[in-house]
Order: structure tokens, then sequence, then C-alpha cells
């Protein structure tokens, strides 16, 4: 899992610098990186199937993660979902392990392969939900800010959602842990979706950031108070 | 460049959603495939399900019907039981019921099968110069019958209820 994370942070270092590095280096690497910006559309208004439950949720939960990324300059923590995709990456191998083995050596032989294969990986499977339902639960953000002065170990700001099967209330919840004291503070809000996105589907983002930064000043000040 | 909208939801995803998004459908066959290769070592079958291809084994089995099937090692071939079998050289699996047995001492068992509703006996189907099956050829035995067409079926037995005999069916599912 530290593998992996690494492995994250270097490309996206390596993807930082290429970006940077485009003004001089010849016409070949500054057209890639051209037709990379062309292809992300950060900047584009979302729209989305109004009727379309998991849609919502989905860019409701990345505007969200937007926000707090950059108007407050936090720094995101890929550690559950790294967790997440290795589990599925080895479920997969094993899968995979299955199949070849199969091929290479018919049935009857690889027999105790196969079974050993199966039972890891609906042993995967299982490790899977647990793993999705009480570590991970809801949270679809755990993001760090890192103290000015170096000196204390960062504040964790996690962001969960929920937003039921043909109900129009969205629950957006904001988890502030200290990282001095380890103290634990929530707030969320429950709203109709119909707040914040338009007739067509679009998300209206003067609607919606407001409401992610009254979130996040309420647990921020509690903080400054005490 | 193209304004493709509906690739807008992919545009939006950074890597780790797009690797998520491969790895789901990975799992998704991953699942069958796993299920399968259960079946095949619970069962000991290379073959745990099989669909019955032509009308040979009728009134017990028609074309259409799913067999579901069991290949223990200790279980012993009588006269009289359906065998799911392959020939040498021929892909597809056979339904027939075992006609003839000559046994050794030693346990080695060569057989002789027909279809219930053929004429003669299978001689014509093996091999060039074959004429017994040996246990090596056996995918299975049919254990479990699952019925696709029970509602022509009932319709042609207008008359009454057919009952259907079979030796070695332990359970028989109906379904619309």
């Amino acid at each position: 899992m530290a593998a992996t994370a690494s492995q994250g942070g270097r490309s996206g270092g390596g993807g930082g610098s290429s970006g940077a590095g485009g003004g001089p280096s010849c016409g070949t690497s500054s057209s890639r990186s051209g037709l990379l910006d062309k292809w992300k559309i950060d900047d584009k208004p979302v729209k989305i199937d109004k009727w379309d439950g998991s849609a919502v949720k989905n860019s409701l939960d990345d505007s969200a993660k937007k926000v707090l990324l950059e108007k407050y300059k936090y720094v995101e923590n890929f550690g559950l979902i790294d967790g997440r995709l290795t589990i599925c990456t080895i479920s997969c191998f094993f899968a995979i392990v299955a199949l070849i083995w199969d091929y290479m050596h018919p049935f009857p032989e690889s027999k105790p392969v196969l079974a050993l294969c199966v039972i890891s990986y609906f042993v995967m499977m299982g490790i899977l939900t647990i793993y999705t339902s009480y570590k991970e639960k809801s949270i679809f953000l755990v993001a760090h800010r890192k103290d000015p002065t170096g000196m204390d170990p960062d504040d964790i700001w996690q962001l969960s959602s929920s937003l039921k099967r043909f109900d129009d209330k969205y629950t957006l919840k904001l988890t502030f842990i200290s990282g001095r004291t380890k103290q634990q503070r929530e707030a969320e809000f429950t709203k109709s979706i119909a707040k914040f996105f338009d007739h067509s589907g679009t998300l209206v983002m003067d609607a919606y950031e407001p409401e992610i930064s009254r979130l996040h000043d309420s647990l921020a000040t509690e903080r400054k108070i005490k | 460049m193209l304004s493709l909208d509906f690739l807008d939801d992919v545009r939006r995803m950074n890597k780790r959603q797009l690797y998520y998004q491969v790895l789901n459908f990975g799992m998704i066959v991953s699942s069958a495939l796993m299920i399968w290769k259960g079946l095949m070592v619970i069962t000991g079958s290379e073959s745990p399900i099989v669909v019955v291809l032509s009308g040979s084994m009728e009134p017990a089995f028609h074309r259409g019907d799913l067999l579901f099937l069991t290949n223990r090692v200790e279980d012993p071939i009588r006269v009289g039981e359906i065998v799911v079998f392959r020939i040498e050289g021929r892909e597809i699996p056979i339904v027939h019921r075992v006609l003839k047995i000559h046994e050794k001492q030693n346990g080695h068992i060569k057989f002789l099968t027909k279809g219930d509703n053929n004429a003669v006996d299978d001689r014509g189907l093996y091999k060039q110069g074959q004429h017994w099956l040996e246990k090596k050829d056996v995918v299975g035995r049919a254990r479990g019958l699952f019925i696709s067409d029970i509602i022509r079926r009932t319709d042609q037995s207008r008359t009454g209820i057919v009952s259907y005999r079979y030796k070695e069916v332990w359970n028989t599912a109906l379904i619309y």
C-alpha cells in the first residue's frame, strides 16, 4: 500500500514538472501537454442527468472535494482509496492466476491450484466488504492541513456524504481531527439537491460553495476559540 | 477537439478513479469466472453445467434443458445410468444412457452407450476402431435437470400429467 501511494505521488510530481517546462522545450512535448489540457475539463461547469442519483451524488462529492482542495489548499491523502484499490487488484490477480494455470495444465491436474485461487478470491471479497463497510464507510476525501510551523502533526479533514436512492436529500458531513489534541469534531448539513442544480442539470457552484465554506468555518472557528 | 459530451464523466475522473472503473469491470468478470471454476472444483467435472443439444434422450431430456453434472471418482458406472461423455477428437460432449458394461477385477471398466430415442447404440459415433468407452472419457454424471420449456411440454400432454422417471436425477427444477 505504501509503495502504490509513493508511486502515485511521483507520477503526480512528474506531470507537474512537464507542464512547467513546456515552454522552452521542443514542440512535441508542449503539444502533448496541450492535448492533456484540452482533455481535462476541470473548469467546465458540471452538467449531469438530474434524474440519475449516482451521477448527482458523484458530482456533488467531486465539487466538495474541489472546494476543499483548491480554496483552502489542503493536501489530499490517498491512503483509504489506495487500500481499496490494492484489495481489488489482489483479487483480480488471483482470478488471472487461476485462468492461466488452468489453461496451461488442463483440469484434473489443476484442481488444487484452482481450489486455492477460488477460496482466496472469495476471502478477498469478504475483506473488501469489511473494509468498505467499516474502515472506509462513506468517506470520499481525506485531506491534510500542513501545519505552517512544521512542528505539530497535521490536522485531518474528512468528507463523507450520503444520498438515499430516489431521495433528494443530500447529507454532507465534515469531520475535523486535530493533529495536536487528537480531538474529533463534526458538522453536517442535509439539503435537497434541488437547491444546487438548475433545471438542465448543471451544478451551480455559487449556491453550493458557500455551504461548504460555512461547514468548514464552523469547525475552524471553534478551534480558534479553544 | 470534438466536443463529446458523453465523455465528460470520464474526462473529469482522475487516474485513481479511472483505474477503479477498470478494476470494477475486472471484478465482475472475475466473479463470474471464479464461480465457474469453483463449481468445477466442487463437482470434479470440467463442465459442471451442460445444455442438451439433440433430441436423442427424449422423453427424458429435451433440447434446451440444462444438466447439472458431478464427476466423483468413487461413483461406479452402472447400467441404466445417464452419463455425459466426450469422444476423442470431438469437442462437444454427448448425454446418453449406459447399455452394457465389461468390468475387470481391478475395477477397469468398458461400457457401451445408447440414446433413449435412438434406434441403434452409439458405436457409430465412436472413433474409428473404438467399440467401447472408458472412465477417462466421462465428463460427468447427470445429477440435476433444469427444464426450460415447461409450457410447451405441459401443453403437449393435454390428456393428463406426464410423469418422467429418471434413475439418477435427484432434483428437478421447473421454471416458466
